[in-house]
């Protein structure tokens, strides 16, 4: 298919010289559009594709200084090349067009060949501006195809996510989830394993973004309810979250590359409040008592994926009646403020404290606003978790 | 991005040359140190003096080359500050690394067990 011709309007109220103009504009192949005035013109311009105006210095209703500054005026969406006819000694007039948005001129009486290489010149910044426009045009589709994706993905994240409303076995559960980018490296989950045991777990993967949100919802879909009932309990029916964490270690080992991922996990037996859980590299959580009293749980222990000879250890804590858990990612501590200090474990555990002041529902989201604060609104670099269960009754 | 100062016999500290060793940059520290290990380095001291934040990915780039490394020499670290000493703790890493307090101890030790 040939290219459409390039348009051209060309502004000449004397009717002899635009009809010489555009005879000479059309035989160089363009496609030659008049205008008997400066008005006419500047209509041509919005109506028209055009991207090159000849306009005369003076015509009747609209002069060619005032034709250029109404183009610079207008949003096309792309560029206008305009031409301005003047006598070669018109160096203040030439000042004064070229001001008002004017990018070339041709002089009154000059060659064909120089209206020629002028012209020449305008379509090739033309084509280079169009290409311009063009990759652009592409990359904002694919920009948008890619975080249409990541919404998608984000959304598919989202629901792996227990649905937390409700109480459960006697415990009253809240949690938020804040991705960095839109997709998080984070997970956490939270299921009866039967009538009287409660599962938990939050995993925090190595890095953020995309890369960590692949293996963080594959760890979502591996860790079921079922995973947790076969692996996290010895031969003798008791809960041994460490071996569960180490079959884990087993698996994510095999890579070879430097991923791994932080995890916290336990069984709650309901009836009586004991708790057996397995700290594998992510933060101690706070257990914190109806009377605000607030201890760390865990002392730390080898993330997961790591090193693949890494032991892990059962540890187990007692769970009264009105107390809390609150298990919450390193972004929350790790956060920086504007000076670079960091949020710190001390502001985590205080906010924590708070439980028996502000309730279990509200822990999560008190968190995420002093962390904002702290921030001063800035969104946090890391993802962040925080998961909070607070046993109300036996 | 890294800084290397060589002591002798054969020692090579590295300072990572960054105030934060993070995802941002935790890929390019390691493929540095790397090609330390593949020139030839096989006693290497990180110096974390002026390194105040290592996040999760820093970490696994650290762990990374000391894997690298492995039984062809030795990776230790130094001058963690309190921040960093935590992390090490909370993950174990203390008994994975071997920690000093500063780049001369770490240096005179690796010198005097060679």
């Amino acid at each position: 298919m040939l290219a459409p011709r390039l348009k051209i309007i060309v502004a000449e109220d004397s009717e002899l010289q635009r009809l010489y103009l555009c005879s000479l504009i059309n035989g160089l192949g363009y496609q030659a559009i008049e205008a008997e005035d400066g008005e006419v013109a500047l209509d041509l311009v919005t109506s028209t594709d055009a991207s090159i105006v000849i306009s005369d210095l003076n015509m009747p209703k609209l002069d060619g200084i005032g034709l250029t500054q109404k183009i610079r005026e207008l949003d096309l969406g792309y560029y206008v090349h305009v031409f301005m006819v003047t006598g070669a000694d018109e160096n203040e007039t030439r000042v004064e067009a070229l001001r008002a948005g004017a990018d070339d001129f041709i002089t009154k009486g000059s060659s064909t060949e120089m209206l020629k290489a002028r012209i020449r010149t305008a379509t090739r910044l033309i084509n280079h501006a169009a290409e311009l426009a063009e990759r652009t045009r592409i990359l904002k589709e694919a920009n948008e195809r890619i975080q249409e994706d990541l919404r998608a993905a984000a959304a598919a994240q989202r629901q792996l996510l227990p649905n937390l409303q409700d109480d459960m076995m006697g415990f009253g559960i809240a949690s938020v989830f804040v991705p960095s980018a839109i997709v998080s490296g984070d997970m956490f989950g939270c299921f009866a394993l039967n009538d009287t045991q409660l599962g938990f777990y939050a995993v925090d993967v190595s890095g953020h973004g995309v890369h960590a949100s692949l293996l963080s919802v594959s760890i979502g879909h591996l860790i079921t309810p079922d995973y947790v009932r076969t692996h996290a309990f010895d031969p003798a029916g008791r809960p041994d979250p460490a071996a569960m964490v180490a079959t884990l270690n087993k698996r994510f080992s095999a890579s070879e590359n430097d991923d791994y991922f932080t995890m916290f996990c336990g069984v709650i037996d309901t009836a009586t409040g004991h708790m057996d859980y397995c700290q594998a590299g992510y933060p101690s959580a706070f257990y914190v008592d109806q009377a605000g009293v607030t201890s760390p749980v865990g002392d730390g222990g080898f993330p997961v994926g790591m090193i693949s000879t890494a032991f892990y250890e059962n540890k187990s804590h007692h769970f009264e009646t009105g107390a809390a858990l609150i298990i919450c990612s390193d972004a929350a501590a790790e956060a920086g403020n504007l000076l670079g200090e960091p949020f710190g474990d001390t502001r985590v555990r205080e906010i924590a404290q708070s439980f028996p002041k502000i309730g279990i529902d509200k822990i999560p989201t008190e968190l995420v606003h002093a962390l904002n604060t702290w921030r001063d609104g800035a969104p946090l670099e890391d993802d962040l978790t925080v998961v909070a269960l607070e046993r109300k009754y036996q | 991005m890294i800084h290397t100062t060589f002591y002798d016999p054969n020692i090579t500290v590295v300072r990572p040359g960054v105030e934060r060793l993070t995802a941002i940059n935790a890929k390019a520290f390691k493929e540095d140190v790397a090609d330390l290990i593949n020139g030839g380095a096989t006693q290497l001291i990180i110096d974390f003096r002026d390194v105040a934040f290592l996040d999760s990915s820093g970490l696994g780039a650290l762990v990374g080359v000391l894997k690298k490394i492995g039984h062809r020499g030795d990776l230790v670290v130094s001058g963690l500050n309190s921040d960093v000493q935590q992390m090490f703790r909370i993950c174990r890493m203390d008994r994975v690394f071997k920690v000093y307090s500063d780049v001369d101890t770490a240096v005179q030790t690796m010198a005097e067990t060679q």
